[in-house]
C-alpha cells in the first residue's frame, strides 16, 4: 500500500533576481518531488546547489518563480501548515537574548498551546537535547553545537508531522551526531516524515530511505539509498566453515559441497564514492541527468 | 491661549469624519486592487492572476480574522524584551538629566512659570517617547531579516497580521510605560520647581490708609511678604482676622494668623492656582464696524497672521461673543468669572503711561437692553479677569442697541425699531439672567475699544466665561494621553514601513511623514490655492519673474504648461493633507501649559483620529509583511 503524499513539487524553479528584476542565479530548475510519509528523505548536492532554496521554498519563505510546491496538499504559502512542521534553519535563527525556556516557550506559544502543556513539552524537549543544565542561559552564551540543539528542541516543539532539517549534524559532536541520527530513526518509527539536507554523506547513509542529489539546482539522482548504492553486475558470496584451500574452487564448492550459504548479493559502494562519481558525470556533461539507480522503490 | 482651529464637538464630527475616513480606505483598498490584479494578470496571465489575487483576497480576511490572543500576546512580550535588550531605559535616564538641566534654566520667577514648566516637560517628555518609539519601531523587523530569527517565527503558524500587531502593540506598551514614568516625574519636577514659601512677620504689616490714632486697634494692616521666586505678595489683615493676599505672578498664599498681640506669628501658605485647569465657556464671535453693522471679521491691522481681528477705538465697531446655554445653577455664587486675553493696537502713543481704555457690556440679543458693566484698562497679552455680577447695581451706561446686519435686500435689523421697548433701560438695577439672558440662555458680552485711533484685537477663544475648574492632575494625564496617541501613529508608521523597508529608509520614511503631518495644514493652504497669482507653481512663476500677483501672465505655453501643472499638483496636496496625520493638531502641551481644561471632545476626536490611522497602517503592513518573501 503506497502511503500519503506528504510533500509534492511539481516543476519547482527558482530564480534569485536583484532589486531591478535582473536574473541573478538560477538556484533551482523544475524539481519534480515526492516525498511520502514515514520517509526520511535526504537531499544531498555541493555547496550551493540549492538544497537550502528548496527547503524555503517547501517552507514558504521564498516564493517560486514558476511550479508549485504543495504539503499536506496545500500551498507551500498556506499559514496553516506550518501546524504541522518543523523546521530545523541551516543555522539555528533564535533571539539571542532569550534563554531556552523562553525560547521554547515563545515559539510553544506561538502554536497556541496553552501554559500546561508547554510546560511539558518545553521540559521534555529540553532534556531531550541534553540542554538541561543550560537552560537558563541566554542563546548568545551558547556554543555552536548546543545552539543546534535548542534550534532542533525548537523544531520539535509541535510533535510535528513533517520535520525538516537544514544540515542537522553540523557543529554536533560525534554523540550528538550519533544521538541526531537515533532520533531522526526513533522520529521516523514515530511515523513521522523527515526531509534533512546535508554534506555528510555517512550521516545521510545512515538514516535515510530515500536521497536526491542536486547539481546545480538540478536533480541528477532520485532513488532508495540501498538500490543506489547496490553495484549491479557484481555478486557477492559470503560464506564460512570452508577449508582455505576451498577457497579457489568456491564456485564449485558451492554448488557441490551444500556449503552453508550466507547471503547472495552485490556489493554496495559508499554513498561517498556515488556522490562524487555523479557530480564528476555531472560537470563532465552539463544538462545531462544521470538517474542510473531510477525506478527502484523510487515510488513515482 | 491661542486656539487657530476650533475644536469640533464630537458627536457632530464622527459621523462626518466616519463617512471621509471609509470613502478613503475605499478608494485606497481600490486601487490597491486594481494595481495588483494588473500586476497579477501581466505576471501571470489573466486566469491564474485573477484567481490569484481573489485567493489572496480572501486569505487576507482569514488572517485578520483568525488572530490568536495568545500568538499575539507571545509577540508582543517579545517587542518588549527585545525593547528591554535595547536599553530603552536609557531614555528615562536621559529625561532624568534633562530635568536636572532645565532645573538651572527654567526661570521659576518669570511672570507665567506654570506655564514655562509644564510646556518644557511635555515637549521635552513628547521628543524624547516619540524618539524612542520611532527606534524601537522601525529597526525592529529590518533587524529580524537580517538576523533571519524571523524564519523560525513565520514557520510557525503566526499570521502576518500578528506580526504586524504585536510589533505595534509591544513598542507602544513599552513607551506607555516609560511615558506613565516620565509623566510622574514630570509632575513632581513641576510642583516642586514653583514651590516656594514666602515670610511675612509683625513688622512688614502696617495700617492701611497711613497713620492710625493710637490705641486703635481696629485698623485692617497691609504690607508685603518676603521676595521669593521674583516677587513678593500684598497681604492684606483684616481686623476681624481675616487675610487677603494679591494674585502674583498667577498664584496666591493663604495667610494664617497664629496667636495675637505681640506673640502673633504670620504663616504663609503653600502657592495656590500656580496650576490650574480652567474649564472655559466659549462664546461664538462676530464684529461689528464702524458703521454698526455686522461682520464676520474686524479689519486688519497689518499683521500676517491672520488669528486676531482688530476694532476700531471710539467708534461702533465692537467684537461680539454670543454666549448660549447659560443657566443660573451652572454658575454658583453672586457673579460670573470672565477672563480675556486682548491684543492691542495703537495708531498713536496716545498717554503713553496709561493703558488704552476699553468698555464691556452686555447685551439681550432678543430685547436689545445693553447695559455697559466694565470700563477696564487693556494689558496686552495678559489675562485680565473681570467679574459679571448676578445683580447689576454698578454700571457705566445702560441703553438699547438693535444688531443690523447685511441681507440680498438690504440692511436689516433686529429686534426691528418697532420692536424695541425703550422702558426697559429705564430700569436702575438689573438681574443678569433676568433682564440681559435670554429665557433659552443667550447673552452678548460686548467688547469695544474706547480710545479714537487705538485698536483692540481679539479671536474667539479670547474671552470666555470660567465656568468652573478641572482636576489638575487628570488634565496632566489627558495631556500625556496626546502624547500616547502619537506614539501610537508613530509606531504604527515606523512598523508599516519597516515591513518593506530597511530600518534606516523606514526611519527617514517615518520623519518624513512626522514633518510632513507638522504641516499638513500648511499643504491644504498650498493645495486651496490663494485669491490670487494661482497656485504653488504659478506662484512660483510669478516670483521668479518678478510679475504681479494681479495681472495676467503673458499667454504661452509656459503659462499653459504652469497652470496644468498647478491643475495637477493643488488636488494632490489636498489629499496628502487629508490623509497624512494631522500631529499639530494632537498636542495637548498648549492646554495644559495655559492652564485650560482638554475638552473631552478634544480627546475623544484625537482618539478617533489616531484608531482611524492605525487600522490602515495595520493592515497595509500586514499585506507588505505578507507578500514579501521572508527570505531574501
Ligand atoms: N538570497 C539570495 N539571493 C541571491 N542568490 C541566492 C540567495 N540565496 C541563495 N542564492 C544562490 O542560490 C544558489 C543556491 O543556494 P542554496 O543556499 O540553496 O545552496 P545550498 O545547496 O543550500 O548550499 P550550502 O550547502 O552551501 O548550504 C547559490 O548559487 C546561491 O548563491
Ligand atoms: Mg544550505
Amino acid at each position: 500500500m503506497q502511503s500519503e503524499v506528504i510533500i509534492e513539487t511539481r516543476s519547482l524553479t527558482k530564480v534569485y533576481r536583484d532589486f531591478w528584476g535582473r536574473q541573478k542565479v538560477q538556484a533551482l530548475k523544475a524539481l519534480d518531488l515526492e516525498i511520502r510519509r514515514g520517509e526520511i528523505f535526504g537531499l544531498l548536492g555541493p555547496n550551493g546547489s540549492g538544497k537550502t532554496t528548496t527547503m524555503k521554498l517547501l517552507l514558504g519563505l521564498l516564493f517560486p518563480t514558476s511550479g508549485k510546491a504543495l504539503l499536506f496538499g496545500r500551498d507551500a504559502t498556506d499559514v496553516s501548515k506550518n501546524e504541522r512542521i518543523g523546521y530545523l534553519p541551516e543555522e539555528s535563527y533564535l533571539y539571542r537574548f532569550l534563554n531556552a525556556e523562553e525560547t521554547l516557550d515563545f515559539y510553544g506559544r506561538l502554536f497556541n498551546m496553552s501554559p500546561k502543556v508547554r510546560r511539558q513539552r518545553v521540559a521534555h524537549l529540553i532534556n531531550l537535547v541534553g540542554l538541561d543544565l543550560a537552560k537558563r542561559r541566554q542563546l548568545k552564551e551558547y556554543s555552536k553545537g548546543m545552539t543546534r540543539r535548542i534550534g532542533l528542541a525548537q523544531a520539535l516543539i509541535n510533535d510535528p508531522e513533517l520535520i525538516l532539517l537544514d544540515e542537522p549534524t553540523s557543529g554536533l559532536d560525534p554523540i550528538g551526531t550519533r544521538n541526531m541520527k537515533d532520533l531522526i530513526l526513533d522520529l521516523r518509527d514515530q511515523g513521522k516524515t523527515i526531509v534533512m539536507c546535508s554534506h555528510l554523506l555517512a550521516d545521510v547513509q545512515d538514516v535515510c530511505d530515500r536521497i536526491g542529489i542536486l547539481y546545480q539546482g538540478e536533480l541528477q539522482e532520485l532513488g532508495r539509498v540501498d538500490s543506489l548504492l547496490e553495484i549491479q553486475d557484481v555478486t557477492e558470496f559470503r560464506a564460512s566453515g570452508l577449508s582455505k584451500e576451498a577457497e579457489a574452487e568456491i564456485r564449485q564448492v558451492v554448488e557441490k559441497h551444500q556449503g552453508k550459504l550466507l547471503g547472495i548479493g552485490h556489493p554496495t559502494s559508499t554513498l561517498e564514492e556515488l556522490f562524487l562519481n555523479i557530480i564528476a558525470e555531472s560537470e563532465a556533461h552539463p544538462g545531462r541527468r544521470v538517474r542510473s539507480g531510477e525506478g527502484a522503490g523510487d515510488g513515482s | 491661549m491661542v486656539l487657530e482651529k476650533e475644536i469640533p464637538v464630537f458627536v457632530d464630527w464622527i459621523g462626518g469624519a466616519s463617512l471621509d475616513w471609509v470613502i478613503a480606505v475605499a478608494i485606497f483598498a481600490v486601487v490597491a486592487m486594481a494595481v495588483s490584479l494588473l500586476f497579477a494578470i501581466v505576471t501571470r496571465g489573466p486566469i491564474r492572476g485573477v484567481a490569484g489575487v481573489g485567493k489572496a483576497f480572501l486569505a487576507t480576511f482569514a488572517d485578520v480574522f483568525t488572530m490568536s490572543p495568545r500568538r499575539i500576546a507571545a509577540l508582543v512580550w517579545l517587542a518588549v524584551k527585545e525593547a528591554i535588550r535595547k536599553k530603552v531605559v536609557v531614555g528615562v535616564a536621559v529625561f532624568v538629566v534633562v530635568l536636572m538641566l532645565a532645573g538651572w534654566f527654567l526661570d521659576p520667577s518669570s511672570t507665567n512659570p506654570g506655564r514655562l514648566y509644564l510646556s518644557f516637560v511635555m515637549t521635552a517628555t513628547s521628543y524624547l517617547v516619540l524618539l524612542l518609539a520611532l527606534f524601537l519601531s522601525v529597526f525592529s523587523l529590518p533587524g529580524d531579516m537580517k538576523s533571519k530569527t524571523l524564519h523560525t517565527v513565520v514557520t510557525k503558524p503566526v499570521r502576518h497580521s500578528e506580526i504586524v500587531l504585536g510589533r505595534i502593540i509591544g513598542f507602544t506598551l513599552v513607551c506607555t510605560v516609560l511615558l506613565a514614568i516620565m509623566g510622574v516625574l514630570s509632575y513632581f519636577f513641576v510642583v516642586r520647581g514653583l514651590y516656594h514659601e514666602h515670610t511675612l512677620t509683625a513688622a512688614d504689616l502696617a495700617p492701611a490708609g497711613g497713620e492710625a490714632s493710637a490705641g486703635e486697634a481696629e485698623v485692617p494692616l497691609v504690607g508685603m511678604t518676603s521676595k521669593e521666586h521674583g516677587h513678593r505678595h500684598e497681604v492684606y489683615v483684616d481686623p476681624s482676622g481675616a487675610t487677603r493676599t494679591r494674585y502674583e505672578n498667577g498664584h496666591t498664599h493663604a495667610v494664617t494668623i497664629e496667636g495675637s498681640g505681640d506673640q502673633v506669628r504670620y504663616r504663609v501658605g503653600k502657592p495656590e492656582g500656580v496650576l490650574v485647569a480652567r474649564v472655559p465657556i466659549h462664546g461664538k464671535l462676530r464684529f461689528r464696524d464702524i458703521k454698526g453693522i455686522d461682520k464676520e471679521q474686524g479689519i486688519n491691522v497689518g499683521d500676517e497672521w491672520f488669528y486676531r481681528s482688530y476694532i476700531q477705538g471710539g467708534t461702533d465697531a465692537a467684537a461680539i461673543w454670543t454666549f448660549t446655554d447659560l443657566k443660573e445653577s451652572d454658575f454658583p455664587g453672586d457673579r460670573i468669572p470672565l477672563e480675556m486675553t486682548l491684543g492691542v493696537f495703537r495708531t498713536h502713543k496716545g498717554e503713553i503711561t496709561r493703558e488704552v481704555m476699553g468698555g464691556l457690556a452686555l447685551r439681550n440679543p432678543d430685547t436689545g437692553l445693553t447695559v455697559e458693566i466694565e470700563i477696564f484698562e487693556s494689558k496686552e497679552f495678559i489675562t485680565q479677569k473681570l467679574w459679571i455680577p448676578k445683580q447689576i447695581v454698578k454700571y457705566s451706561n445702560r441703553q438699547m442697541i438693535v444688531q443690523k446686519y447685511e441681507t440680498p435686500g438690504g440692511v436689516k435689523t433686529k429686534p426691528t425699531e418697532a420692536d424695541l421697548d425703550d422702558s426697559l433701560a429705564k430700569k436702575t438695577e438689573f438681574d443678569l439672567f433676568k433682564d440681559l439672558v435670554t429665557p433659552d440662555g443667550r447673552v452678548e458680552v460686548w467688547l469695544q475699544c474706547l480710545e479714537p485711533g487705538q485698536h483692540f484685537g481679539a479671536a474667539q477663544p479670547d474671552l470666555y466665561l470660567r465656568a468652573g475648574d478641572a482636576s489638575v492632575v487628570w488634565n496632566f494625564v489627558k495631556g500625556y494621553y496626546g502624547i500616547w496617541l502619537q506614539v501610537v501613529i508613530v509606531t504604527s508608521f515606523g512598523v508599516m514601513f519597516s515591513t518593506f523597508l530597511s530600518g534606516a529608509v523606514a526611519m527617514v520614511a517615518t520623519i518624513g511623514i512626522l514633518i510632513a503631518g507638522f504641516f499638513t495644514d500648511h499643504l491644504m493652504e498650498l493645495g486651496v490655492g490663494p485669491k490670487y497669482g494661482g497656485g504653488p507653481l504659478e506662484s512660483f512663476r510669478r516670483l521668479i519673474g518678478q510679475d504681479n500677483v494681479m495681472t495676467d501672465l503673458p499667454a504661452g505655453l509656459g503659462t499653459d504648461l504652469v497652470k496644468m501643472g498647478d491643475q495637477l499638483l493643488q488636488p494632490t496636496l489636498r489629499i496628502m493633507s487629508a490623509i497624512l496625520p494631522p500631529f499639530d493638531e494632537f498636542g495637548c502641551a498648549n492646554f495644559v501649559a495655559n492652564g485650560f481644561n482638554i475638552p473631552a471632545d478634544f480627546v475623544l476626536t484625537r482618539t478617533f483620529t489616531a484608531l482611524a490611522f492605525f487600522i490602515p497602517l495595520f493592515v497595509i503592513g500586514y499585506l507588505f509583511l505578507r507578500n514579501r518573501e521572508v527570505a531574501r
